[in-house]
């Protein structure tokens, strides 16, 4: 479906979804590239309403049939949903649609944050190389927020299975391995012995079992050039676990974007301050050590899968290769890096 | 590199001349020719030195698993054999081999208990970075 089809498709679905508005149109409707998990588009919603013209810009994210992550869709809707109007900023969740009729695909709506940037490659150029720190203490506070926040108290422990403390790494290393035994496409000597060395040094049980995003990295929110950031975006892996995956995830040097910094920001240390400081947790180093060393065999499981998923026909949108290409041999570098043998 | 590179070129073709149609959305157009042009970088970076790589690291590893002795199990036939056909598939194929054979040594070596082993893991360690080495592109993400 291009996107002259889907628009009025769309607005049909909209109509349905607003029975007080009139003169329903999706207007502008245009795809944002880079999306490797959902096709995203923007929009212009128009309608009428109590006799006045009405406009809301909005994103619409429907499924691929095969995409990089494999997510449950109302996961990621809930979480935006639970943090909406608290110090996490996020945009606002509209509509979620898991049906197949309105669009072919599942798909959902929200409102659209505009005005600001996401893209990594801007940071390193002026004006916002002044704002790194600035940026640096909202990224890891932002962070810790999520850590401090109650899984419970917010409801998501009904779409998101809670594990126990002491559980939570077996539960996330396995899955991670059984991704890398499906969809490896050659061996992996260094993820295999990352994996074995984490199997053979536990982490401590978590310290609380709290909302953990899953992808909460430089790239994924939208920050301004004072270095505030406005929303935080991508939440297809979000779950409930050891708040300590998040920062090790934060940690992990494919994300330093060759800048040997955190994020490509700040050292490690003034990033884990911010981030003790904000959830009141304390990032024992050992334990980070071992959920950034994790994190760094789960990003090879992703880059894995999403060459598989080309490899296999099911998705041969180029966005499957790049990261295929471009993050395999630096993850691998990465997890030599944590190991101390590169 | 997976997916291949030849796959990933005649994908690409086809991709582009898509996108060389009229009325496609501009933003479209726009994401896939940009992302196909970085694609293009990376597999014009690793055309010229991929046979080399692999000739020089599947010499590395039969070296490797040679020294391993009893240790190889039943890779051990895979040290004596040379890079006859330098086809980059049949190369690559020959490398998928020679590195599950060292992963199933490397997890060997981890258990045993002696300086021989030590001083083997070491040799594995070293063999792993280079690796990374032979593999690194400028264009890389990260």
């Amino acid at each position: 479906m291009g996107s002259a089809d889907l628009a009025p498709r769309l607005a049909a679905y909209a109509a349905r979804r607003m029975p007080t508005a009139s003169d329903v149109e999706v207007r502008d409707l245009s795809r944002i590239s880079g999306g490797a998990s959902r096709q995203t588009y923007r929009f212009r919603l128009t309608w009428s309403e109590d006799g006045a013209p009405r406009e809301r810009r909005m994103i619409l994210r429907r499924d691929p049939p095969v995409s990089l992550i494999d997510t449950e869709r109302r996961v990621e809707f809930e979480a935006y949903r639970a943090f909406f109007g608290s110090k996490v900023p996020v945009p606002e969740m509209i509509w979620l649609e898991e049906g197949t009729e309105a669009l072919d695909l599942p798909f959902s709506v929200a409102a659209e944050i505009t005005g600001y940037e996401a893209a990594p490659a801007l940071l390193w150029t002026e004006p916002y190389l002044a704002a790194h720190e600035t940026l640096a203490r909202n990224k890891w506070t932002i962070l810790g927020e999520i850590a401090r926040a109650d899984p419970f108290a917010l409801g998501l422990d009904q779409v998101m299975p809670p594990p126990e403390p002491e559980g939570c790494w077996v539960r996330e290393l396995g899955m991670w391995e059984t991704v890398l035994d499906a969809d490896e496409a050659e061996p992996l000597p260094i993820a295999r012995a990352a994996i074995r060395w984490l199997r053979a040094n536990p982490p401590p049980p978590a310290q609380k079992i709290g909302v953990v995003h899953g992808d909460f990295r430089t790239g994924n929110f939208l920050y301004d050039r004072q270095g505030d950031i406005h929303g935080v975006l991508d939440w297809e892996m979000a779950h409930l676990g050891d708040p300590l995956e998040d920062l090790g995830w934060s940690l992990n040097p494919v994300w330093n974007f060759k800048r040997d910094l955190a994020g490509g920001l700040v050292p490690d240390g003034v990033a884990i301050a911010y981030w003790e400081a904000a959830s009141g947790l304390r990032a024992d180093p050992a334990a980070v050590h071992w959920w950034t060393l994790f994190n760094c065999v789960k990003g090879q499981a992703i880059w894995i899968s999403s060459a598989r998923a080309w490899i296999d026909g099911g998705n041969r949108e180029p966005i499957m290769v790049l990261p295929a290409w471009g993050l395999q041999n630096p993850q691998d570098r990465a997890i030599l890096k944590v190991m101390d043998h590169l | 590199m997976k997916p291949d590179i030849p796959a990933v070129l005649a994908e690409l073709a086809g991709l582009v001349a898509r996108n060389a149609a009229p009325g496609l959305d501009p933003a479209e157009r726009a994401g896939a020719l940009s992302l196909s042009a970085a694609l293009l970088g990376m597999a014009a970076e690793a055309w010229d030195g991929a046979a080399q790589r692999l000739v020089e690291e599947n010499r590395a590893l039969r070296a490797l698993l040679a020294d391993a002795g009893d240790r190889t199990g039943p890779d051990a036939g895979l040290a004596g054999a040379k890079d006859e056909d330098l086809k980059i598939s049949v190369l690559s194929a020959t490398n998928a081999r020679l590195r599950a054979g060292l992963i199933a040594l490397h997890a060997v070596v981890e258990g045993e208990d002696s300086p021989e082993a030590r001083a083997l893991e070491s040799r594995i360690w070293q063999e792993l970075r280079l690796s990374t080495e032979r593999r690194r592109m400028s264009s890389a993400l990260a």
